[in-house]
């Protein structure tokens, strides 16, 4: 029995894999991989907490659960813009963590074959691109990849945490 | 391990916990009454079995053979009665098996391996039975007889009626069962008996198959062998063969005559026994038996109790939290303003009423007696006495007061710390107790009792007590002093003990020592939002008074407005809310605000510049103070507004939130009546912001 | 389905045991900690087939199981026994218990034991 379980595990996977959302901030266009996000949503009150990084825009009540939002803008240093009705919450699940990340619209979601896929090129910037983990080619764009877990840690968050 | 699923390993989890608690409790009374009763022994024989038997399910083979070779011990214990047993030894091995579970539970509840090894103490337990049996053995041969396998065994099987027809047919058969099925010699007695209804006669090899054990690998390497004698035919022997449990292999082959089956040649001299039906029911004490079945029915009342799991009742907890929002945002709804709506009134009335009392029922449910927690702490009196050498009576009352089960948790620590620190440093030795007139042993009395929304859990000892000027000094040395000393009350002094970095004892003891103050105490006690407060005097003794609230999930609090953001303050650390007059507020040349109120002087907190948060009102005739009091300190808040008292759920502030550290001034947050966020303030660490330096 | 009666003093042992058993088609209707209430569960549930934990508080497994096989001769009882109860299974077997299963056992061995004393 657990066997059939995990063999409709496996096929979840397996209908997941290579799939990804994608959201554009600016002109560029982002996917995460589809296994990370559980609801897109629209815009909602958000809570402010004093003292954390900018990026971090507070909590946000989600039927009852209280979790973080993040400003995809900000977390890519990138300009802030005011929010609209284009402005969704994509709720992912990184290593049971839930946050919703703040993009300016989404797009869809695409199926990418692994031959389009490839590494980022390395940057002598150092660290710029550290929170993409590969660039896919769709037709004539590029999808930049995020690496979701990156997003959460190894970042001035955790640092600061270290510290503290 | 065998089984990763949850629920079952919890189980097994909660069920051996307090199975060993109840063990330790046993052993340790037993110990103080210097004996152990009949019905103490069979109540660690009952354990230890229990124990063995799911762990070995578990696959936890060292907590499988220590519970067994304990067990051996006390099955010794009940049947031999010996004499001369020596207590002390025997509650220190048990304890320390005691101690080998706990350590193994606790790795496994971290989903660790349980990886330490109890063949040193399953050796010293089995000498201990070994020495045992030795001094009590009066010349009692031990049933050493040993039994020829290869002598036929004969079970005449007489049944009720004649056999059906005069032909008797001869069978030879052998029978391998399942490999690890266990006890093979009674899978074989299984099979004779099953035989009964069939066989006139059989006869099997090994011999021995109902109290040798030994039989028991023959039978695995042989297999079992037996003749039968049956006027039934093949067919049906074959087929009662085949539903043998755990049957591996059946040879069934049938001889032409008696005489080609040499046991059987051989038996025919042999008298015919009766296969004694040892163990049928006895008609006689049919009577009795039921009428204590009918005493035990109420018996059984009590085990309508079920346990589950903390998180479930969290996440009940949860929900219900939700409800009365929900109810909140039902029954406030804006779009029903100024609606003339007697019935709905009436119908939104008693929805509140329900919903209260189930919150309140939950609540009750998490509730969970300071019994267990309190009576751990026997073992830490006994421990710490032996090696110390010193004598401590413990003496424990209010131990039904309940606490909501996720506080209990944080006491456990804390109360183990204080006791440990009064055996190691407030009791003193025997001979100076003497020396005082005091009586020769210590007495550590340890108290629960409900007070309004709070538990005070007071330990209190008759030792020395503490000293004053000792403190005083030890404080200064260690820069530790906030204050004039003049100005500090007693209880003042005595609470910098509880101050890290602070120990009076310059030899750091085994035990209350281990590097770590008291502080922990208040850290742990802290977290709950509870208090801790000294009292002693000098030769007398000393009282710590732990205060703690009765639930976390829910407080009483007063919601506020600062610019678009609203707080919670908990209403419990409120003193009152004011409106000052302009002169008087007071800024002194550093720039710290700070506010008079009936002759006193208390520090101002600007919740907007706190939080930084934009608000209009930043005038103090504008806004409203609210002034808060958390350990002894006073400190005023300005904010815009107040909103009103409401009963609020606390949720945790998310982790990601709380892993950047950032946090402190904030203790969770929670969801108002119109699905906004509001965020608790944590009164003590604003508090400690506030403080000078 | 066979409706299964699940006997022990443990409730790790039930469910243990009781995990087993829905895994393999069984339904377990009932569960009893001691031998009294085993008895009255018995008595109650009328279940295809019994599995007794020997040692227990209160009533032993063995006093239940005679109770039970007054009640109803044809009750199918496997015995649950720990090692070195050797004595203790051979009386219950006397008694009138079909079969036994030594702790700790494995799933197959279980359910095969339960197959066949209901055959």
């Amino acid at each position: 029995m657990s066997n059939t379980v995990e063999n409709v595990m496996e096929m979840e996977e397996d209908t997941q894999k290579g799939r990804f959302l994608t959201f554009s901030l600016d002109r560029e266009s982002f996917g995460i991989e589809i296994k990370y996000v559980t609801e897109i949503i629209g815009i909602q009150t958000i809570t402010e907490i004093p003292e954390l990084p900018e990026y971090v825009k507070g909590i946000i009540n989600l039927r009852g659960k209280i979790i973080p939002v993040m400003d995809v803008r900000l977390r890519f240093k990138k300009q802030s813009r005011e929010y609209n009705d284009r402005t969704c919450v994509i709720v992912v699940d990184i290593n049971d963590i839930s946050i919703g990340l703040i993009v300016d619209s989404v797009s869809e979601v695409l199926a990418i074959p692994e031959q389009d896929i490839v590494e980022p090129p390395k940057m002598n910037k150092g660290l710029s691109n550290r929170y993409i983990k590969m660039i896919a080619k769709v037709g004539n764009d590029v999808k930049l990849l995020l690496d979701c877990e990156k997003l959460l840690t190894g970042d001035e968050l955790e640092d600061l945490g270290k510290v503290l | 391990m065998k089984y990763s699923n949850e629920p079952m390993l919890d189980m097994f989890i909660f069920e051996t916990t307090q199975l060993i608690e109840q063990l330790e409790t046993a052993i340790l009374s037993s110990e103080k009454s210097n004996c152990y009763t009949q019905a103490a022994i069979n109540e660690i024989f009952r354990i230890m079995h229990t124990i063995k038997g799911c762990s070995a399910m578990m696959l936890l083979d060292d907590i499988s053979s220590l519970a067994h070779a304990i067990e051996d011990l006390f099955y010794f214990l009940r049947e031999e009665k010996p004499q001369n047993v020596d207590c002390c030894t025997l509650s220190d091995l048990v304890l320390e098996g005691v101690d080998f579970v706990k350590v193994e539970m606790e790795k496994i509840k971290n989903g660790d391996a349980a990886d330490g090894k109890a063949y040193s103490l399953i050796d010293n337990i089995k000498a201990f039975l070994a020495v045992l049996k030795h001094s009590n053995t009066s010349g009692a041969p031990a049933d050493t007889k040993e039994h020829n396998s290869e002598k036929w065994h004969k079970n005449c099987v007489s049944r009720e009626a004649a056999p059906p027809s005069a032909a008797i047919n001869f069978f030879k058969a052998v029978i391998f069962f399942e490999e690890g099925c266990e006890m093979e010699n009674i899978r074989a007695f299984e099979v004779v008996h099953n035989l009964k209804g069939i066989a006139d006669e059989v006869y099997h090899i090994p011999e021995n198959i109902t109290d040798n054990s030994k039989s028991s690998e023959i039978i695995q390497r042989e297999g079992f062998k037996l003749y039968i004698t049956t006027h039934y035919p093949y067919e049906q022997l074959y087929e009662l063969l085949m539903r043998t449990v755990l049957l591996k292999k059946l040879e069934l082959t049938e001889a032409e005559s008696r005489d080609d089956i040499p046991a059987l040649s051989q038996a025919a001299h042999e008298m015919c026994a009766r296969v004694s039906e040892d163990g049928s029911p006895g008609k006689g004490g049919n009577g009795q038996r039921e009428a204590d079945y009918a005493e035990a029915q109420h018996v059984s009342i009590h085990n309508s109790i079920i346990s589950v799991n903390v998180n479930k009742l969290d996440r009940l907890m949860d929900r219900i939290g939700e409800m009365v929002i929900a109810e909140a945002m039902v029954v406030q709804n804006p779009d029903l303003k100024g609606m003339q709506m007697d019935n709905f009134q009436k119908a939104a009335w008693q929805l509140n009423k329900i919903v209260g009392e189930i919150q309140d029922m939950v609540m009750s449910i998490r509730m969970v007696p300071l019994a267990d927690t309190f009576n751990k702490m026997h073992r830490i009196v006994r421990d710490m006495c032996r090696k110390l050498d010193k004598e401590v009576e413990l003496e424990i009352t209010g131990e039904e007061t309940e606490v909501d089960k996720n506080i209990i948790e944080h006491i456990s620590d804390p109360l183990m710390h204080l006791i440990r620190n009064s055996i190691d440093h407030g009791i003193e030795p025997p001979e100076e107790r003497k020396a005082a007139g005091k009586p020769h042993s210590g007495r550590i009395a340890l108290e629960a009792r409900n007070a309004g929304s709070d538990v005070l859990i007071i330990v209190k000892d008759d030792g020395r007590g503490l000293n004053r000027e000792r403190i005083l000094t030890k404080a200064r040395e260690n820069d530790l002093l906030l204050k004039p000393e003049d100005d500090m009350s007693d209880r003042e002094i005595f609470s910098l003990i509880f101050l890290a970095g602070f120990s009076t004892k310059d030899g750091v003891s085994e035990y209350s020592g281990r590097g770590v103050g008291l502080d922990v105490v208040t850290k742990n006690i802290e977290k709950v939002g509870g208090s801790v407060q000294v009292d002693s005097v000098m030769g007398r003794g000393t009282s710590i008074t732990m205060k703690i609230p009765l639930t976390l999930a829910i407080i009483d609090g007063m919601n506020i407005q600062v610019g678009s953001a609203r707080y919670t303050i908990p209403i419990i650390s409120i003193m009152q809310s004011f409106r000052p007059a302009e002169n008087d507020i007071i800024t002194d040349p550093d720039g710290n605000e700070m506010v008079m109120l009936r002759g006193c002087c208390y520090p101002v907190l600007r919740l907007h510049e706190h939080f930084n948060v934009r608000t209009e009102i930043t005038e103090f005739t504008k806004g409203i103070f609210i002034m808060v009091e958390s350990e002894h300190k006073v400190l005023c808040i300005f904010a815009d507004e107040l909103l009103g008292q409401q009963q609020v759920v606390i949720k945790a502030l998310p982790a990601y939130i709380r892993s950047s550290g950032k946090t402190r001034g904030l203790a969770g947050c929670t969801l108002l009546g119109d699905g906004s966020i509001s965020l608790i303030v944590d009164i003590a660490g604003l508090a400690g912001l506030s403080e000078p330096g | 389905m066979k409706r299964v009666l699940v006997v022990d003093d443990a409730a790790f042992m039930r469910m243990a045991i009781k995990e087993m058993l829905n895994k393999n088609g069984f339904e377990v209707v009932g569960e009893a900690e001691n031998g009294y209430t085993a008895v009255r569960r018995f008595k109650e549930l009328k279940p295809d087939v019994v599995t007794i934990d020997i040692t227990m508080p209160e009533m032993t497994g063995i006093e239940a199981l005679k109770l039970i096989k007054e009640f109803d001769p044809g009750a199918v009882a496997v015995m649950v026994s720990a090692m070195g109860q050797e004595s203790m299974v051979r009386e219950a077997i006397a008694a009138g218990a079909k079969s036994f299963i030594v702790k700790p056992f494995k799933e197959e061995h279980m359910i095969q034991i339960l197959n066949k004393v209901l055959l």
